[in-house]
């Protein structure tokens, strides 16, 4: 499975979904693709879910939504694991990841 | 009809020397496009005075830019016609910003009952609420979290100026300020 565009590319790898360059859709509407995508992996049921963000330098805010519904898909499914793997040189990531913790204390949010 | 919101104390005129463009009136789809490409100019344009390829260099290049971005998508969705001036400086080792765009009335009342509900409360709680109110909602279109985790993440005060020169006027001039502290 693959999104691809000029500006961002989001491809599944097992359970391991990666994002890669700049994400500024108009709202939750555009971004329903992606979020099907998602889901399609949540319905695989995985044992664990990785989002790999370390390519993505770049989200806006209804992007930061996207992440946030999804932890929330997860959430309900007990058996569901979810990790996060994000950059410390993206600096969105530092500031606005942590906020899915909050929504979902077991997510794994690793730095690198 | 004049009425200030938020954090009024930021709400004042630009000094010389700060930078000004100005966005024409185009399609949404294109007009889309130039909140990305202006977005990324100030942040390259604000960033360039920190040492290229530092660490102070990309934060603020990309702060600058997630706000910039932030406003002006906010600015491109909601006003009715006419253009979008933006206005940038750097005071006092903060970025300053204000975007100033024309809405309808009826947005006006919409918008400024949305900025209530945003007073006197931790914006990190009323990020995670809103989040949740968002996943609960099938039918939520905007998810409203631009100015949230610009408040809550970035630690950008902001403030709002209503202003209509008469009542009979059908769209308000509305200028949003922002100030974003700088590493």
């Amino acid at each position: 499975m693959e999104i691809k565009t000029s500006e961002y590319r989001i491809w599944v790898e097992d359970a391991v979904i990666h994002y890669e360059g700049t994400m500024r859709l108009s709202g939750t509407e555009a971004y329903q693709p992606i979020m099907a995508m998602m889901n399609d992996v949540l319905e695989s049921q995985p044992e664990e879910i990785t989002l790999d963000l370390v390519g993505l330098e770049f989200l806006n805010s209804s992007g930061i939504n996207l992440l946030a519904r999804f932890t929330i898909e997860v959430r309900k499914q007990k058996s569901i694991a979810i990790a996060v793997k994000g950059s410390t040189r993206i600096p969105w990531q530092s500031k606005s990841l942590p906020n899915l913790r909050k929504l979902h204390p077991t997510l794994q949010l690793n730095f690198v | 009809m004049r009425k200030q919101v938020g954090n009024t104390g930021i709400i004042s005129t630009f000094k010389a020397g700060s930078l000004r463009l100005t966005l024409f009136a185009v399609p949404l789809g294109l007009a889309w496009k130039h909140c990305g490409i202006t977005s990324d100019f100030l942040g390259d344009f604000y960033s360039a005075r920190a040492v290229r390829g530092s660490v102070d260099a990309n934060e603020i290049r990309h702060n600058v830019c997630y706000l910039v971005n932030e406003i002006l998508e906010n600015a491109v969705k909601f006003r009715t016609s006419g253009d979008i001036v933006i206005e940038t400086s750097l005071e006092n080792g903060n970025f300053r910003l204000c975007i100033a765009n024309t809405i309808s009335k009826e947005g006006v009342l919409r918008f400024q009952d949305v900025l209530s509900g945003l007073q006197g409360r931790d914006p990190s709680e009323l990020l995670i609420e809103r989040i949740e109110r968002n996943a609960a909602d099938p039918n939520s279109t905007g998810s409203g979290l631009g100015l949230l985790t610009l408040m809550s993440d970035y630690s950008v005060q902001l403030g709002w100026d209503f202003h209509a020169s008469s009542d009979e006027e059908s769209t308000v001039q509305l200028a949003t300020y922002a100030v974003l502290p700088l590493p």
